[in-house]
């Protein structure tokens, strides 16, 4: 359950490596060194490191068992751990977002020892690195604080629950070919209540004839589960006779806005159906495309873009293109055209864009290992404000808190695409298989 | 000052050892020391100068003794820091637990450490803060932490603070209370392993333990808890899968006190942070497997909310909790659910790739309730994973590699174990379906990445379904193809092919790659052929010439036609490489089994190199090839080349420019060093010695004593007088059978000295060595500076009979003391009178004299006749008075360049003496242990 070593290695767009920041953990050490007897390994020095990293590191990884024989990584708790530590100080040093601006890397890489003084002091993992600086006044009752709440909240009680559902999709437009596509959804919270363990309770619940929440996965804060609402899972055969809710997931909320849960959804159609179908004409390609959205959505959307990406050829000359409805961007460098439908679907529902483009530019446009000939793809990207596709949602009066004071209560929902994607039928699509997996 | 502090310090943790060669640890180990004392260094400056303390404690503190000082140090400094300077007493805190740790005064229970025990319990215990603004409580934490690792390395050492432990995790209400509640577990799980490991523990100890209670029955339990410290076990996770045996605690089912605990841990263990909390349950874990009293139900509340947990380390400290207790905790129907979840958390969109492989290998390594392998860390598919709950897994070109890989080995184990029928055989189809499409991405060229990821997939599917015939073969001809368009993946197709053959000896796939691949390279149309296709090709026919099962007659004509100006111009610029590579196939040509049918077409490819190959060295080097080729028997030219292929092996070629020329040369060219040693130096049986002092009796020195002095004296005017000792050893072959190395010739043998006692030596050289003759005799001529014992290395250079040169290394030779005697050297025309005069004159001069010179006395036990038998065996060269004259021997032995040690030996009535002179009072401890030698024999 021990760490040995912590190294922080930036890798640039250039290839350079350098070490930004190493720990290494004597007393850890000292333990590896008397387990592992005359197979022991030392940790190699900082300025040899990076080379054995990237040739040959055969480091024994273990401080909880003997090294000999080699046991499964599935035996050791500190594999989990480490997963955690490093992805907690992931977080801390990147963000969320994906790309680091040097400066602020800059500035928590020089905070990571202090952080390491709280969550990590001797090498085994305590916590991973607290968003915020525990300066809020803390307990001095009977009842404990919780290790994760980093201090107690004073004033006004606000409950704040979101939940977003996210759909993926390949469409190949094939007979041959099963469309695929799924739904997961996440429930974020962000709970200011008052105490120093307040329970909250947030349900979930279905439309009648909902299709069960399935592969529910919980916050660690979340106290107690029925074992009804695990029941459910994406790889079983959907019996019927499931339990379809209301779900109930009562929790102490910590200070940060957290996700309290998880789930994935199995629903009947896909929001938005297509069809892209591409033709080699001497010299040009000719382009249509087709998409229909389905009468259960709600036509408002916050955006819909379509993106035509093309791989492997010179670059755009002349792009002949109409669209029924929404706008055309023509990116020649990028060989993208961003197809905007806006915030609604006409009437029909059903939207086209039919044309020619000629790749006759001066260079070679982007290319791609998979986009290759007529594989080529329409990527959809939309937002539907309140509305899920599993129909599921978070009742205002649903939410309790107990609680003296009389908290407020915001609940909102939304539906997003992602990787969703439509093939071009006249080209070979992608293998993928029966289930949807990206 | 503190920007250079920061400069070295960062110097420091990146190469410790190069920066401690530049200075000593002792005399950084001080400087660190001195600045952390003095008042106006800052604090930041100071945390940073703890950090090597922290990072290298051992390399600092080369002994346990500066370890202890080290500590007493730091402890006075963290005495004299004030309060407020919180951060710095943190890392002190954790700089002596580094330090007391690893140079073992926390094991031995030294001063320091014990005294750092008590101030951490001190700082743990104090709670005055808590009602002001709790600004200590950050040292508080750190103090639990340190007592935690203390704990951790010396299992054992707080196990008689339990009871205080317990009461400071129960009453902490601040978040500090995880940090109390991990110590404590810690203390209560090992000290539970020791009572385990005490004879006849039972519930009253467990009882006893619990409440602190140090009576009696804890006294025997002190010592051996010190004492098993040493076992390793304790160290180590219990929980190892079901063959892990643990160590138990007979209790009987009443250990109410042990349970409420746990209840109590368990249900506060929603207090900790995830990762306190796998480790709080992971411990608990092993407390109830130790004691069968406590049922594993305790567990069961929690396991709903573990089990539906996104923490990846809470689920696993669950697994491991289903390692340990199996049925006795986990229904069929949970286990289903378990694995059911560890399939969708394998795939799960919200999860991190790190994780979602992670999930992978638990389910490779699932805790079954009933396994029906051993558990002996191999992948094993669990029973309940069918393929239609694998299919979620099924790897998809839009996987990053790790999964993609990660998902076609476990659904290769899937529906190999399915077999080729039914659903195995279109799960089967479907893997060779996206290993095609793999291909099709390499075949349109993408990135390195995405290469190595095909060829391992490659790999893995050959690796499970090699001998299903339609699918091995097309791959083949798909390799072949790709290979062709991508000639620059040579080496990759050459590994997979070397990977295969290793691992899959039984199959024959690997060799029919080659051949198929010799096949389109020497069928493809010249014409079309680039330079680098070319040596890429050649590379591949080296490989392909490796194999003695593919004919090579295609090759030939390959190369043949690629040399031949007319045919092709490929080879007119005469490129260094490009011929290299030629020769190299060649060269496997040559130890090829079907050489016999080859001999002549081979003849002419390098007649056609020396003859037109624009290169000089290369036609030099072909002119040999075929000089071995023409005129050697095959076995020669085996025995030529073989060799170097052999050892050299395929798998460390190294990329030097020796073996680019040819390995078979290299082994002939160059000296080789031998395993292990091939002969060795002993001592040869002492010669009879004629023309001994006693049988020139008749003859005289010199009239007078002091006359025989001084002449004796006189010879010493030339320094090379008397100053050698000549050894006679044996060279003999040590007995092992390599019949190898029965004949050696030409054999040179070097010395070098151990101390500065003796000049240097020079080589000696032996014609030759042969088992079934004589060994050879060689004199070994030391010139002392110091006649002491001492310790010679040597090596030698040999010539074996096939012609190579070999060095080893022969063991060392030990000189003894008593080899550096010589007589005393005097004209041989002296007789008794003239050397007992200078004996007797010595004598005298040695008792006069003080400086350098020493008188002795050593006394044994000795019968008479024992002594004789001692004067005649160890003295006769020696002995200067009669030999029939037994009441008292004088002996004297030389030892150049100019010590004299003096014996007069004679029988008293309680033992007998070994008066002793000497003008090198230094020799007296090596006479003495001669003397305690020889006559103890």
């Amino acid at each position: 359950m021990t760490v040995r070593g912590l190294w922080i290695i930036s890798h640039e767009n250039g290839g350079n490596l350098s070490i930004r920041f190493s720990r290494r953990f004597s007393t850890v050490e000292h333990r590896a060194k008397s387990l592992a007897g005359s197979s022991y390994v030392a940790v190699p020095e900082e300025s040899t490191f990076l080379q054995l990293l990237l040739t040959e590191l055969g480091l024994s990884d273990s401080v909880d068992v003997p090294p000999d024989p080699r046991p499964p990584l599935a035996s050791l708790l500190s594999v989990s751990q480490g997963l955690t530590l490093l992805a907690g100080l992931q977080t801390f040093l990147l963000g969320s977002g994906s790309k680091p601006d040097s400066e602020g890397l800059g500035s928590r890489l020089a905070m990571v020892s202090s952080v390491l003084l709280q969550v990590c002091p001797l090498g085994t993992p305590l916590d991973v690195p607290l968003p915020g600086t525990p300066t809020a006044p803390t307990s001095v009752g009977t009842q404990k604080q919780p290790a994760w709440k980093t201090g107690l909240h004073r004033g006004r009680a606000v409950v704040n629950v979101g939940l977003i559902e996210t759909v993926r999709s390949m469409q190949y437009g094939n007979r041959s070919r099963q469309d695929l596509w799924d739904v997961y959804g996440t429930v974020t919270c962000k709970c200011e209540v008052e105490g120093v363990l307040p329970n909250v309770t947030v349900t979930l619940s279905l439309p009648p004839n909902g299709s069960p929440l399935q592969d529910i996965l919980v916050h660690p804060c979340v106290t107690s589960l029925d074992s009804s609402i695990l029941t459910a899972s994406s790889v079983d055969n959907y019996d019927g006779s499931a339990f379809s809710g209301p779900y109930k997931f009562p929790f102490s909320p910590p200070l940060e806005p957290f996700r309290l849960c998880s789930y994935t959804s199995e629903v009947p159609v896909p929001p938005i159906l297509g069809s892209y179908q591409l033709k080699e004409e001497e010299n040009q390609l000719r382009v249509s495309v087709t998409l229909k959205l389905h009468e259960s959505i709600k036509n408002s959307f916050e955006f819909c873009n379509a993106h035509l990406p093309f791989f492997n050829r010179d670059q755009m000359g002349v792009v002949d293109m109409k669209v029924s409805s929404g706008q055309l961007d023509v990116s020649k460098e990028k060989n993208l055209l961003v197809w905007v439908l806006g915030q609604k679907f006409p009437k029909s529902r059903e939207v086209t864009m039919e044309g020619k483009i000629n790749f006759s530019g001066p260079t070679p446009g982007p290319s791609d290992p998979l986009c290759t000939k007529l594989t080529a793809y329409v990527k959809l990207h939309f937002k539907v404000p309140d509305m899920t596709l599993s129909g599921c949602y978070v009742d205002q009066h649903s939410v309790q808190v107990y609680s003296s004071a009389k908290p407020r209560i915001v609940t909102s929902r939304e539906l997003q695409s992602k990787e969703y994607y439509i093939w071009n039928s006249t080209g070979t699509a992608p293998v993928s298989s029966g289930q949807m997996m990206m | 000052m503190a920007a250079n502090w920061a400069e070295r310090i960062s110097a420091f943790s990146r190469r410790p050892s190069g920066f401690l060669s530049g200075t000593t640890a002792e005399a950084f180990l001080a400087e660190l020391l001195r600045e952390l004392r003095d008042d106006r260094a800052t604090y930041s400056v100071k945390i940073l100068l703890l950090s090597p303390l922290c990072e290298h404690p051992t390399l600092l503190c080369c002994s346990d003794s500066v370890g202890e000082e080290t500590a007493l140090e730091l402890m006075s400094v963290f005495a004299q820091c004030p309060p407020k300077s919180v951060q710095f007493r943190c890392h002190l805190l954790l700089a002596l637990t580094s330090v007391l740790i690893c140079t073992s005064c926390v094991k031995s229970h030294s001063r320091a450490s014990l005294d750092f025990l008590d101030v951490l319990l001190q700082i743990a215990q104090d709670t005055s803060d808590i009602h002001t603004d709790g600004s200590q409580r950050p040292l508080r934490a750190i103090a639990c932490e340190c007592l935690r690792e203390l704990e951790a390395c010396c299992p054992g050492l707080l196990s008689q603070r339990l009871e205080l432990l317990g009461g400071l995790w129960q009453q902490e209400t601040s978040r500090l209370h995880q940090a109390y509640a991990e110590l404590y577990t810690l203390v209560l799980r090992n000290a539970i392993y020791q009572l385990t490991q005490e004879t006849g523990a039972g519930a009253e100890h467990l009882k006893a333990l619990l409440g602190g209670n140090t009576s009696a029955a804890w006294e025997a339990d002190q010592e051996s808890g010190l004492a098993s410290s040493k076992d390793s076990a304790i160290l180590s996770s219990l929980i190892l899968g079901p063959m892990g045996t643990v160590p138990t605690l007979h209790t009987g089912p009443d250990c109410k006190e042990l349970r409420s605990v746990l209840s109590t841990l368990l249900d506060e263990s929603y207090l900790l942070t995830p990762l306190c909390q796998a480790t709080l349950l992971h411990r608990l874990t092993e407390v109830v497997a130790m004691v069968p009293g406590v049922p594993p139900a305790i567990f069961r509340t929690h396991l709903l909310r573990l089990l539906g947990t996104s923490e990846v380390s809470l689920l696993h400290a669950t697994l491991l909790l289903k390692c340990a207790f199996t049925d006795s905790l986990f229904s069929s129907e949970d286990e289903a659910f378990i694995l059911k979840r560890l399939v969708v958390l394998s795939q799960h969109l919200l999860l991190s790739t790190p994780e979602k492989l992670f999930y992978m290998d638990c389910i490779l390594h699932f805790p079954e309730n009933r396994p029906i392998s051993c558990g002996d860390g191999d992948e094993t598919l669990p029973v309940l994973l069918t393929p239609q709950l694998a299919s979620a897994l099924v790897p998809t070109v839009f996987n990053d590699s790790a999964t993609l890989l990660a998902r076609f080995n476990m659904l290769s184990l899937v529906y190999l174990e399915e077999g080729e029928e039914g659903q195995g055989g279109q799960g089967l189809a479907y893997l060779y379906e996206h290993l095609s499409s793999l291909l099709s991405m390499v075949e349109n060229g993408c990135g390195r990445e995405l290469v190595v990821t095909f060829f391992r997939a490659a790999f893995l599917f050959l690796y499970y379904f090699c001998h299903v015939e339609r699918y091995s073969n097309d791959l083949t001809k798909q390799l072949c193809q790709l290979y062709l368009n991508h000639t620059k993946l040579a080496p990759h197709f050459i590994n997979l092919a070397d990977q295969t053959q290793d691992r899959l000896s039984e199959s024959s796939w690997s060799v029919g790659l080659l051949k198929a691949l010799q096949r389109v390279i020497t069928e493809a149309p010249l014409t079309q052929l680039t330079s680098h296709d070319l040596s890429r090709h050649l590379k591949m026919l080296a490989r392909v010439a490796e194999e003695g099962e593919i004919i090579q007659q295609s090759t030939l004509t390959f190369l043949s036609s690629i040399i031949t100006p007319s045919s092709s111009s490929l080879c007119t610029g005469g490129d260094w490489r490009l011929g290299n590579e030629i020769l190299r196939v060649c060269r496997h040509l040559l130890v090829h089994p079907s050489l016999d049918s080859l001999l002549t077409p081979l003849a002419d490819v390098l007649q056609l190199l020396v003859c037109h190959y624009a290169d000089m060295e290369i036609q030099d080097h072909a002119r040999l090839y075929y000089t071995l080729l023409t005129t050697l028997s095959r076995e020669k030219l085996a025995g030529v080349l073989a060799q170097g292929m052999e050892e050299g092996g395929r798998q460390d070629k190294k990329q030097s420019l020796s073996c680019l020329i040819g390995e078979g040369l290299t082994s002939t060219l160059t000296i080789q060093q031998t395993e292990r040693a091939v002969f060795r130096l002993i001592e040869a049986p002492p010669e009879p010695r004629a023309g001994d002092i006693n049988s020139n009796e008749v003859q005289k020195g010199p009239e007078e004593a002091s006359a025989s002095m001084e002449a004796y004296r006189d010879q010493f005017s030339d320094s090379s007088f008397a100053s050698e000792i000549t050894l006679q050893y044996q060279l003999v072959h040590i007995n092992s059978h390599d019949s190898h190395f029965d004949q050696l010739f030409s054999i040179r043998l070097h010395f070098s000295l151990t101390d500065h006692h003796y000049e240097e030596l020079g080589d000696i050289s032996v014609p030759c060595l042969l088992r079934e003759r004589p060994s050879a005799i060689v004199q070994l001529t030391l010139k002392p500076r110091k006649p002491y014992p001492t310790s010679l290395h040597a090596s030698a250079i040999f010539t074996s009979p096939d012609g190579h040169t070999w060095h080893t290394t022969l063991p060392d030779i030990h000189v003894a003391f008593q080899q550096t005697f010589l007589p005393l050297p005097v004209p041989s025309n002296w007789g008794r009178g003239g050397t007992l005069s200078v004996f007797e004159g010595l004598w005298d001069e040695i008792c006069s004299e003080s400086g350098d010179s020493a008188m002795s006395l050593f006394c044994c036990q000795l019968k008479e006749a024992a002594l004789n038998t001692l004067v005649e065996k160890h003295f006769l060269p020696f002995l200067i008075s009669d030999a029939s004259h037994k009441e008292e021997f004088k002996v004297l032995f030389f030892l150049p360049p100019r010590s004299h040690i003096l014996l007069k030996v004679s029988s008293e009535e309680d033992a007998v003496h070994f008066n002793i002179a000497t003008d090198n009072w230094e020799l007296l401890s090596h006479v003495n242990s001669y003397l305690l030698k020889i006559t103890s024999l």
